[in-house]
């Protein structure tokens, strides 16, 4: 793989020569896409230069269907924006070369991500001010101006009043075409949802899709990146906050994604964004959260099943969060007790 | 066969923890040891309790039907009735109580949807019952080792 990486990359960085690609590692993250960092040097001009990257590319089977074009588009809008991301570098579609679609970006260093590593003590100190830094740049993600970029040329958006059903119709659709076996708590948790709807949204926003603790990049001086966008789209922005909201991301604290109590990470993004984080609405995406994870598990359920992966990770899903995520669903509807 | 499966699977988790995972050099690689090792503590917990567990399900289930066949439409009736003519299960493989499993809970799904929309006390009734089910069916299936 090393060789058709450089294959591929020489060409394409105007002046390069001799490139050699190392450090080739696949590693964890991402729902829907291998994930590989490498390190690439070449020369130009009479020196040397090296430079760190992160490649995505289409595995034989995901835990969600997601489309690279749009994933790369999310990323690449954000660039210089008070959202951190990495930066983008090549899109390829043509199969060919890697034997799946890709695309490329620069890989930030130094950084850690992991859920766990933020409860260890030594980021004790640190970890108010990663909070607080989550939902401001939220905050930052649910204003930009998503109009002026290449979302909009790639996207749909649904009006205020459709947000919530056109996610809750695609995640039953989800659940209908993947779950192997019936989802009774699943079902009324959707009847549920479709018995009482919110409010439109108070602004129709770049939804990141997969916001949570582990889907950034930090160190003690603060967030270097937001990554994994590969559910964003437009949508209803209490979507995200609801879902880094989730039982499941707590890690076995009280804390929502084992860092901040509920009302202050609301304090934090209702002041950074000027909108507000409606009670009653909150709570319908609390549960929306539940079915949405759900039609993720069963979908990757389903990919091991039939044969078209075997990662662990994907089993996984079946063996210890599906019911773990009707558990979370009980209590959310009220219905634990 | 002993030892049993369960102990089998814990040790070979054990030494997939303790023995394999602190040699293993990459993130991706420690990653799949590790779930690995985690899967197998998951399989073990359900080993020993699986086919008692979809058994006793599937005689709630059915008893659930039953009580729902006076409130439901004749189209529910007539397949709650043709569920009830088939006796349950005699073959206790896990595969065929699944089968049985999933047949009896895609039409409580239905059944469920449809005593929401019903009044009265039964149908309040019936739907408290259901939702008890449900609960007793998470309690059923929980796992300890979970993340998250």
């Amino acid at each position: 793989m090393e060789a058709a990486i450089a294959r591929y990359l020489e060409p394409r960085i105007p002046g390069a020569a001799g490139l050699n690609v190392s450090n080739l590692f696949r590693i964890p993250g991402g729902a829907s896409r291998e994930t590989w960092m490498f390190d690439a040097s070449w020369s130009a001009g009479g020196e040397t230069v090296t430079a760190n990257f992160i490649l995505r590319k289409d595995p034989p089977a995901s835990l969600v269907e997601s489309d690279r074009e749009v994933e790369y588009t999310f990323y690449d809008a954000f660039a210089e924006s008070a959202v951190p991301v990495p930066r983008m570098r090549w899109l390829e579609q043509d199969e060919s070369h890697l034997n799946g679609a890709f695309f490329i970006m620069e890989r930030i260093l130094g950084c850690d991500s992991s859920p766990r590593r933020i409860q260890e003590p030594d980021y004790a100190e640190a970890r108010p001010m990663l909070a607080r830094q989550l939902y401001e740049i939220a905050a930052a993600i649910h204003t930009f101006d998503w109009r002026q970029s290449g979302i909009a040329r790639l996207i749909d958006a649904p009006a205020p009043e459709t947000c919530w059903s056109r996610e809750v119709a695609y995640w039953e659709d989800m659940i209908d075409r993947n779950e192997l076996t019936p989802q009774p708590i699943a079902r009324a948790a959707i009847r549920w949802l479709k018995r009482n709807p919110p409010p439109p949204a108070q602004r129709v926003s770049v939804v990141h899709g997969d916001y949570r603790v582990g889907n950034f990049l930090y160190t003690k001086e603060g967030i270097k990146g937001i990554v994994d966008w590969e559910m964003a789209h437009l949508g209803d922005p209490l979507e995200d906050l609801a879902w880094s909201f989730m039982e499941l991301w707590r890690v076995g604290t009280p804390l929502m994604g084992g860092i901040v109590q509920r009302d202050e990470a609301i304090r934090t993004w209702e002041a950074a964004s000027g909108l507000k984080a409606d009670r009653e609405a909150l709570h319908w995406w609390d549960v929306f959260s539940g079915v949405k994870a759900q039609g993720i598990w069963v979908t990757g359920a389903k990919a091991f099943d039939s044969g078209k992966t075997q990662e662990p990770i994907l089993a996984y899903t079946s063996w210890g969060l599906i019911n773990r995520q009707d558990e979370i669903l009980l209590h959310s509807m009220g219905r634990d007790a | 066969m002993t030892p049993d499966a369960p102990k089998v699977l814990g040790a070979l988790a054990g030494a997939l923890g303790v023995q394999v995972l602190p040699e293993v050099k990459t993130p991706f690689a420690q990653q799949t040891v590790g779930l690995s090792a985690t899967l197998l503590v998951l399989l073990a917990q359900d080993y020993d309790r699986a086919a008692a567990v979809l058994a006793e399900e599937n005689l709630a289930v059915r008893a659930l039907l039953a009580r729902a066949s006076t409130l439901v439409s004749a189209d529910q009736r007539a397949r709650i009735s043709t569920l009830d003519d088939r006796a349950p299960n005699a073959d206790l493989r896990i595969s065929a109580l699944t089968r049985e499993n999933s047949e009896l809970r895609r039409l409580l799904i239905d059944v469920h949807a449809a005593v929401e929309g019903l009044p009265g006390a039964e149908a309040r009734a019936l739907d408290e019952s259901i939702w008890q089910e449900l609960r007793s069916s998470t309690a059923r299936r929980h796992v300890e080792g979970v993340i998250g």
